[in-house]
C-alpha cells in the first residue's frame, strides 16, 4: 500500500514546496495593467508603447510634457532651462543642479552625450536612430560606423590578445574620436548640453520628452559594453537593465522584474521633485489576454487597465451610455460646461459602469495601397492610377464601420493624422463618400462600370476584428464599383512579410503618433522612409516636404505640412484614412485621478493620485482643471 | 535495472539530436523577422544586417553548430580548459566591467525580449508550470482513481454512469471554456478565490482543477477498465473465499494492479502538465512556461523556441524513464 501512496506523498510535498520558496510581494499603492510586456528597458532601444510608459516613470529627460494642459506645453524636467538660436538650430540646456540618479550621483550633461551617441551608433540598432540623425554630422556618423563595420576584418592573433590590443579596439577609439568631432552635439560642463541641428526641426524640443532622448547611467552600461573582437561591433550585454543592477533618475526605481509575471516600481529616494509624487509603490503584473485583463480589474485586482482590447468592449462602452442615459439631466449639464470627460464622470455618482473610459487616441486606422506600376506577379497595376485609388476612397462607407463594425464612438478619419491633436496645425478635408463620382473616376481611368478590372485582393492579418471591417468594405466596393473583392486573411508574421515585399494590392494599416508633428505621420509616404509600405513615390509631396524642413518660421512650415498632407488625401491616396483610434481603458474616476484625455494618450503614472489615501494633494487633475 | 537507466540515458542525448535538428529546421521556415517589430518604426536595413550577423541568423549552418556549441556546454567547457574564461573574467575586473555572464548549457538571447536571457527566462516559469502541473496531476489521481474505483464497483450503476458523464466532458470541453466558466462562477460571481496571478496557495486551485481534468478524466477510464477486468479475475474470487473485507479486496488487490496502466500513462501526462499549458496559463495569467511553445512561433523568436522545445524533450525522455523505473518497482513480475 506504501508503494502506492509514495507518489502522492511525493506530489505533495514537492508542491508545498515550491509554493512555500515563492512568497508574493505586499500590495502596491496602485497595480496597474500594462498593453502588453515589457520587451525591454533599454532605453535607446525601445519602441514598444508598454516599455515607453515604464522608462517614462524609471527615467526622466531634459523636458516633459504637463499631460493636463490643452496644448500639451512642455515643462522642465532635468532641464530647468533651455534656449533656442534664434536661426533655430542650436539648443543649449541647462540641468538643475539636483537632478540625481537613483545611487545619489548627480545626472550630468555627458551622460546625455553618453545615451544619444549610443541611439546613434548602427551597434544599437535603436528603431528611433533616425531621429537622432537630425543633429548635424550625425547622419554621416553612422554612415561612417556602418560602413567602418561592413569593411571590418580582424588583425590575425586577435582573438587570443587582450582586447585592448585589437583592431576591434582600435577601431572603437577611432568611433569615440570621430563622433566628438563630428556630431554636433556636446557637454561643455556638466550642466550644460548642446547641440545644432543640420535643418530647423521644431519638434526637437518635444523629442526630449520622449523615452528614447532620456539617459542611461554610463557608469552601469559602459560595463556591459564591449567591442567584439571578430566583428569590431560594440557587444551590447544583457543585464544593466535589470534589478538590483539598473540605477535610474526618474521618479521611480525598479525593485522587482520577473519575466511575464510582474514588475514593482518604487519611489527613487533621490529624484528631485518628491512633492510632485502621491504614491510610493507601482506594481504591474503581466497579464496577456484581453478577458482575463478585464475581469482581473473587475475584481479589484488592478486599478487602472491601459487597454481594453477584450471582444466585447462595445457592449462595455455602450453600459457607460445607459449610465449616463440614467442620468441624463446631470450628465447634460456637466457637458454643457465643457468639461472634461474625466472630470464629468467624478462628479456623476459612482457607477461599475462608468468606470470604462474611450478617449480619442494619436492614432489612424487606414488601407494601404500598392503604387508601383506592376504587381509582384508581374500583372499591371491599376492602383498605380491615382483615380483609381480616389474611386475606391470615396466608396468606402466609413460611417458603417464606426458605428456597425468597431461601435466604440471612434471618429470616421478623412485625414491621417487625428483633426485637433496637433495644436495650430490645419486638417485638409479629405475626400467625401461619392459613389457617384467615384464611378466617374473609375470610367475615366479605363474601368467603366469596373469592366476588365482584376480581381481586387484585400491583405489583412486575422487578428484583432480586421475581417469584419474588410467584409464591409469588400461589400461597398462591389456594390459601389462594380468590382470583386477577394479577402486574403495572413497569419501576422506573413502578412508583414507580404507587406514589405510589396507582395499586395490593397493592405489594412495603422499608424500611431510617436511626436507631436504633423512629420511622424507624413514621413510614411516619404519615398526613402522604411515605413513606405505602399513604395509611393511622389515629386510635389517630396517638394513640399522638403520645404518644411528648411522653414524656420514654424507657421509657414506648418501650412507646407498641411499642404503634403491634401495631397495624400484628396489628391494621390496612396493610402485610405479609416477611423480614427478611441484609447480604452478601465480605472474609477472616484478613486484615483492623473488619467488624461489628451488625444496624445501618453499616460505618466508619476502623475496618479489615489483620493483619501493620505498621499498627495487628493485634488482631481483633468485638462481645463487647476495647472501646476 | 541499472543497465536500463544506464542505456536509456545513453539514448537521450541521440534522441535530443534529432529533435533539435528537426526543431530548428522547421522553426528556420517560420516567415517573419524576429528582430523587426510590427508596430514600431523600421529599424534601417544597415542595422538589421548587424543584428543578423551578430546571431548568426544570416546563415543556417553557422546558427545550427554555434546553437549546438552553446546548448550543450561544449562552449563552456572549452573556456574553461583552454582558460579564456579566466582570462576574460581578469580583463573584465581590469577594466572595470562587469565579468559576462556565462551558463553551462547557454540557451542564447531571447530576440524577443533583448534584456532576457533564454536560461533566465526557464528558470523563471518552469518551477511555476512544474507546481502547476504537479498540483494538477495530482488532483487527476484522487479524482481520477476514485472515479475509476466507484465506477467499477458497480458497473453501469448512476455513479458509474455519472462518473462516465464527468470524464467526457473532461475530456471534450477545451480547458480555456472550463477555465473561463470557473473564473466566472468561483471568483466573478461567488467573490471565491481569486482570479489569477501567482505566488499565494489560492492562485494554484482554479488553474490546477481546469489543467487536470483531461488527465482526470483518461485516470478514470484508465481504472474502471482495469478494475472491471481484475474484479472478475480468479486471484479476487480466491481472495473473497478467504473471506477478506472486500475494502481490503478492492484496494490491496484489484487497485493496486489497475493502477499499473495509469502508472505508464503518468510519465507523459506529468511531462505535458508540468511543461505549461497555454490555454491555462493565459485564463488564469500564470507565469509559467506553456505561453513561451506559442508566443515564442509567433513572435519567430528562435533561442526560446528551441529552448522550451530541448526542455520539453529532456523532460518527457526523463519522466518516461522515471515511470518504467518505477513500474518495475510496483510490479515485480516485470524485469
Amino acid at each position: 500500500m506504501l508503494r502506492l501512496l509514495l507518489p502522492f506523498l511525493l506530489l505533495a510535498a514537492a508542491i508545498a514546496a515550491t509554493v512555500l520558496s515563492d512568497r508574493p510581494q505586499p500590495p502596491a499603492d496602485f497595480t496597474f495593467i500594462n498593453r502588453g510586456d515589457v520587451t525591454t528597458l533599454d532605453l535607446q532601444k525601445m519602441s514598444w508603447m508598454q516599455d515607453l510608459r515604464v522608462a517614462r516613470c524609471l527615467f526622466e529627460g531634459l523636458v516633459r510634457h504637463d499631460i493636463f494642459s490643452p496644448d500639451y506645453d512642455l515643462k522642465p524636467a532635468v532641464a530647468e532651462r533651455w534656449n533656442v538660436s534664434p536661426d533655430g538650430l542650436t539648443y543649449t540646456f541647462h540641468l538643475r543642479p539636483d537632478a540625481k540618479w537613483s545611487n545619489g550621483h548627480p545626472v550630468t550633461a555627458h551622460d546625455f552625450v553618453y545615451s544619444w551617441r549610443r541611439a546613434l551608433l548602427p551597434d544599437t540598432a535603436s528603431d528611433y536612430t533616425a531621429l537622432f540623425q537630425k543633429i548635424a554630422g550625425a547622419k554621416e556618423f553612422f554612415d561612417w560606423r556602418s560602413a567602418r563595420l561592413a569593411d571590418f576584418r580582424p588583425d590575425p592573433g586577435d582573438e587570443s590578445r587582450p582586447l585592448h590590443d585589437t583592431a576591434a579596439w582600435r577601431l572603437w577609439l577611432e568611433t569615440e574620436r570621430r563622433f566628438a568631432d563630428t556630431v554636433a552635439l556636446a557637454a561643455p560642463d556638466e550642466r550644460t548640453l548642446t547641440f545644432t541641428l543640420a535643418l530647423p526641426f521644431p519638434p526637437i524640443l518635444e523629442l526630449c520628452s520622449f523615452a528614447v532622448f532620456y539617459p542611461v547611467y554610463p557608469p552601469l552600461v559602459r560595463q556591459y559594453e564591449r567591442p567584439d573582437r571578430r566583428s569590431g561591433r560594440l557587444d551590447i550585454q544583457f543585464g544593466w537593465t535589470k534589478p538590483p543592477l539598473i540605477v535610474s533618475n526618474g521618479p521611480f526605481q525598479l525593485v522587482t522584474w520577473r519575466f511575464r509575471r510582474d514588475m514593482r516600481l518604487e519611489r527613487n529616494p533621490h529624484y528631485w521633485n518628491p512633492a510632485a509624487i502621491a504614491i510610493d509603490s507601482i506594481a504591474i503584473p503581466s497579464i496577456e489576454d484581453p478577458n482575463a485583463a478585464v475581469l482581473a480589474f473587475r475584481s479589484g485586482a488592478a486599478d487602472w487597465l491601459s487597454d481594453v482590447t477584450a471582444p466585447y468592449r462595445a457592449d462595455i462602452l455602450a453600459d457607460k451610455l445607459r449610465f449616463y442615459a440614467e442620468h441624463q439631466p446631470d450628465y447634460d449639464a456637466l457637458r454643457a460646461q465643457g468639461l472634461d470627460p474625466v472630470e464629468i464622470d467624478r462628479r456623476l455618482p459612482p457607477d461599475p459602469r462608468a468606470h470604462v473610459h474611450a478617449f480619442p487616441a494619436f492614432g489612424t486606422y487606414f488601407y494601404n495601397f500598392n503604387c508601383l506600376p506592376r504587381l509582384q506577379d508581374g500583372r499591371p497595376n491599376p492602383f498605380a492610377d491615382p483615380r483609381v485609388r480616389r474611386a475606391f476612397a470615396m466608396t468606402m462607407d466609413k460611417e458603417r464601420i464606426v458605428s456597425q463594425v468597431r461601435r466604440v464612438g471612434e471618429r470616421v478619419a478623412s485625414t491621417l493624422i487625428p483633426p485637433g491633436s496637433l495644436a495650430g496645425y490645419r486638417s485638409p478635408r479629405g475626400l467625401p463618400f461619392d459613389p457617384p463620382a467615384a464611378r466617374e473616376l473609375l470610367a475615366r481611368a479605363g474601368f467603366p462600370g469596373g469592366k476588365g478590372f482584376i480581381t481586387v485582393e484585400l491583405l489583412f492579418n486575422k487578428d484583432a476584428g480586421h475581417d469584419l471591417i474588410a467584409q464591409s468594405v469588400a461589400k461597398d466596393w462591389e456594390t459601389h464599383l462594380g468590382v470583386s473583392v477577394q479577402l486574403v486573411t495572413r497569419e501576422l508574421a506573413v502578412f508583414k512579410d507580404d507587406l514589405k515585399n510589396q507582395n499586395f494590392m490593397i493592405s489594412r494599416a495603422a499608424w500611431f503618433g510617436d511626436y507631436g508633428d504633423p512629420t511622424t505621420f507624413l514621413d510614411l509616404n516619404r519615398r526613402d522612409d522604411g515605413n513606405n509600405d505602399r513604395k509611393y513615390a511622389d515629386d510635389d509631396f517630396e517638394a513640399l516636404m522638403n520645404a518644411a524642413d528648411r522653414e524656420p518660421d514654424a507657421d509657414a512650415r506648418s501650412e507646407l505640412l498641411s499642404r503634403a498632407e491634401e495631397i495624400i488625401v484628396e489628391r494621390d491616396l496612396p493610402l485610405i484614412p479609416i477611423f480614427h483610434y478611441v484609447q480604452m481603458c478601465m480605472f474609477d474616476p472616484h478613486k484615483l485621478t492623473g488619467i488624461s484625455s489628451h488625444p496624445r494618450q501618453e499616460q505618466n503614472m508619476y502623475e496618479i493620485d489615489l483620493f483619501g489615501d493620505g498621499k498627495g494633494r487628493d485634488e482631481p487633475k483633468f485638462i481645463g482643471g487647476s495647472t501646476e | 535495472m541499472l543497465t536500463i537507466i544506464a542505456r536509456r540515458l545513453a539514448q537521450l542525448p541521440i534522441i535530443l539530436a534529432v529533435i533539435y535538428s528537426l526543431t530548428l529546421l522547421l522553426a528556420w521556415k517560420i516567415p517573419g523577422n524576429p528582430l523587426e517589430n510590427p508596430e514600431g518604426r523600421k529599424p534601417p536595413p544597415a542595422v538589421v544586417e548587424a543584428m543578423k550577423r551578430q546571431y548568426n541568423l544570416d546563415s543556417f549552418p553557422s546558427f545550427y553548430l554555434s546553437y549546438l556549441n552553446n546548448a550543450t556546454g561544449l562552449k563552456w567547457l572549452g573556456d574553461r580548459l583552454s582558460g579564456r574564461a579566466a582570462e576574460s573574467r581578469r580583463l573584465a575586473e581590469a577594466a572595470g566591467q562587469a565579468p559576462p555572464t556565462r551558463y553551462i548549457f547557454d540557451l542564447g538571447p531571447s530576440l524577443k525580449n533583448p534584456d532576457w536571457r533564454v536560461n533566465q527566462i526557464i528558470a523563471d516559469s518552469l518551477p511555476v508550470s512544474m507546481t502547476l502541473g504537479l498540483a494538477a496531476i495530482l488532483i487527476a489521481l484522487v479524482v481520477g482513481l476514485g472515479a475509476g474505483v466507484v465506477g467499477a464497483i458497480r458497473p453501469n450503476s448512476f455513479a458509474d454512469l455519472a462518473t462516465l458523464v464527468v470524464a467526457l466532458v473532461g475530456i471534450s470541453l477545451p480547458s480555456f471554456v472550463i477555465g473561463t466558466a470557473l473564473v466566472l462562477i468561483f471568483p466573478v460571481w461567488l467573490g471565491v478565490g481569486s482570479i489569477g496571478g501567482w505566488g499565494r496557495l489560492g492562485n494554484l486551485v482554479l488553474p490546477a482543477i481546469t489543467l487536470s481534468l483531461p488527465f482526470a478524466a483518461y485516470i478514470a477510464r484508465l481504472t474502471r477498465m482495469g478494475m472491471v477486468e481484475h474484479l472478475k479475475a480468479d486471484f479476487i474470487r480466491t481472495a473473497r473465499a478467504k473471506g477478506l473485507p472486500e475494502s481490503k479486496i478492492l484496494l490491496k488487490h484489484a487497485l493496486k494492479n489497475a493502477f499499473l496502466p495509469v502508472l505508464s500513462y503518468l510519465g507523459p501526462a506529468l511531462a505535458l502538465a508540468m511543461t505549461g499549458s497555454f490555454v491555462v496559463e493565459r485564463v488564469f495569467f500564470v507565469p509559467g512556461m506553456g505561453q513561451h511553445f506559442v508566443n515564442a512561433v509567433l513572435n519567430k523568436d528562435l533561442f526560446l523556441i528551441m529552448g522550451v522545445v530541448l526542455i520539453f524533450a529532456t523532460m518527457l525522455i526523463l519522466f518516461n524513464l522515471a515511470v518504467d523505473v518505477l513500474y518495475r518497482w510496483v510490479d515485480p513480475r516485470i524485469d
